[in-house]
């Protein structure tokens, strides 16, 4: 079973995304922090992340750096999910090496889609943006 | 010295005193003091203008040191000028550079120009000295460095005050970028959980609704999907009026998004029964910014739709001719009157009274849409009557920019 890290600080957005992807046959971990985003990164091991750009104690970008630093994870899946809507958002993210990008209000079948398409591929995604 | 005319020559010289008195005439005439000066320095000739000038009469100025004309300060160093001319005697201005001055008989000063030039008699030096009195034009020259000096200093706080405000401007303009930047961003993310709790409950995955609940859970939804648009499009008209949206243009192929739009409409038209028609004919590639003529397009297409009664009909017609792209969203709807014509671009109207009580949507779609145009260089009109129908007319240029 493949499993999927959501670090979001907000309780209610990690519930509906463990739900949306716990019915898509996912097992889910989740962080409340960047910081505590790295730790279970780096503990668990998980196959694909879904991080939030705006978070306290570490930014998504700022865990992405470290994770990305270190060659296990390289070519983790990792999404930056943001609220922020700003014309080159995209493509700053894409470019600092997230391997997609999706804005709340996330349509969820998009989500389920590019999901499914980064971990049926074996992980071997490229740039799978909004 | 006494001051003697000179005692006319022998007859044989009429021909000569008359010659000297139409020189002498010349002389008098002239408006400038002329004079000439011996090599002690004595006045030897002079004229009326020099009389004037200096407040002397004739037989005064007869036989005077020339030095008497010139301020006392500077009389050592006129004599020590004089001698030196001597070592080189040529037609040439006095002291260029200097400031000079002229003293009259009442001991005032005044401001003057002197040339000079040479006239050897008997083999001795003399020195013809021709002398302006310049104190009406210095008067006017530091009249205009005085008025240039305040201009200058007025000029100077005027820029500095302007800078100010520039800066007091600009401030103010990014302090509103991050704060709907922030507001944005703010105003989004409960937006998330509302639109994503309400669609797992539509899915009825956590269980099933009743009838009822399904249509609450529809209205919670519709309502926070109408919240999410009204939010992204004052974002972009801020961004729009701020002048800080900016076009990604890239080739792409029109017929492909053509496509893709009315996909998007179909499936709302049909729920009012609605035929979406695809009446495009160009079939090449547009440069220009891809997300955002879709969003040019859906937003007419949805309009159409919207303002189409059950059983009507919505088409988009397209084909290009030479540097243009033409481009008509056309339904069977309600239309729009045309006095209403220039109001529907502007921000927040909604068509009147007229439309018998279709009143969604932002009031923003069609100025947003309008600026997306434009910025790209093309343009939008209408035309429609109530009960007719309305097309929707826009131009967008083929040919890239400046080329």
């Amino acid at each position: 079973m493949k499993r999927i890290l959501i670090a979001d600080d907000r309780a209610t957005s990690r519930e509906l995304l463990r739900t949306v992807l716990e019915r898509q046959g996912y097992a889910i971990i989740e962080a409340a922090d960047g910081e505590e985003a790295l730790q279970k990164a780096r503990a668990e091991a998980p196959d694909l992340i879904l991080l939030d750009l705006q978070m306290p104690r570490r930014t998504g970008y700022e865990v992405l750096l470290e994770l990305r630093s270190d060659p296990r994870h390289a070519a983790l899946p990792i999404i930056a999910i943001t609220a922020s809507a700003m014309q080159g958002d995209r493509e700053r993210a894409l470019a600092a090496g997230f391997t997609g990008y999706l804005t709340k209000p996330v349509a969820l079948a998009q989500l389920r889609s590019q999901i499914h398409s980064l971990l049926t591929d074996g992980n071997s995604a490229g740039p799978g943006g909004n | 010295m006494t001051g003697k005319d000179p005692v006319p020559q022998a007859k044989a010289a009429q021909q000569e005193s008359s010659l000297e008195s139409r020189y002498r005439k010349l002389l008098e005439a002239a408006p400038d003091a002329i004079l000439e000066v011996n090599q002690e320095g004595q006045i030897m000739l002079l004229n009326e203008a020099a009389e004037r000038m200096f407040g002397y009469s004739r037989g005064e100025l007869l036989g005077l040191n020339v030095e008497s004309l010139v301020p006392a300060s500077m009389r050592g160093g006129h004599a020590r000028h004089r001698a030196s001319y001597a070592e080189r005697p040529n037609t040439r201005p006095m002291g260029t550079g200097l400031e000079l001055q002229g003293q009259r008989k009442d001991g005032s000063l005044f401001p003057v120009e002197i040339s000079l030039s040479p006239n050897w008699i008997a083999g001795s030096l003399h020195v013809i000295a021709s002398v302006r009195d310049i104190s009406e034009r210095k008067s006017v020259e530091d009249r205009l460095r005085a008025l240039r000096e305040q201009y200058t200093a007025e000029l100077t706080i005027k820029n500095e005050q302007l800078e100010a405000r520039n800066l007091e401007v600009e401030r103010a303009n990014s302090q509103k970028t991050e704060f709907l930047a922030s507001m944005s961003h703010e105003l989004r993310t409960p937006l998330h959980t509302i639109i994503g709790f309400s669609e797992l409950l539509t899915e009825q995955l956590e269980g099933p609704l009743t009838e009822k609940q399904q249509r609450f859970v529809g209205h919670i939804l519709q309502d926070a999907r109408h919240l999410l648009e009204l939010i992204n499009e004052i974002l972009d008209i801020s961004k729009i009026e701020s002048g800080r949206l900016e076009l990604k243009r890239e080739s792409f192929d029109f017929s492909q998004i053509v496509e893709e739009v009315l996909g998007g409409v179909r499936h709302q038209a049909a729920t009012k029964n609605i035929s979406v028609e695809n009446k495009n004919s160009f079939r090449h590639s547009l440069y220009a910014d891809r997300l955002r003529v879709k969003e040019i397009l859906y937003n007419l297409l949805n309009n159409a739709v919207k303002f189409t009664p059950d059983g009507g009909r919505v088409w988009l017609e397209s084909f290009g001719e030479r540097d243009t792209l033409h481009i008509a969203v056309c339904d069977t709807g309600i239309g729009i009157p045309a006095k209403e014509h220039p109001s529907i671009f502007e921000k927040f109207y909604q068509v009147g009274d007229t439309t018998g009580g279709v009143r969604e949507g932002t009031g923003l779609g069609l100025p947003i849409t309008k600026h997306l145009v434009e910025l790209h260089g093309g343009s939008i009109s209408v035309e429609s009557r109530p009960g007719a129908g309305s097309r929707f007319i826009l131009t967008l240029p083929l040919r890239e920019p400046g080329t």
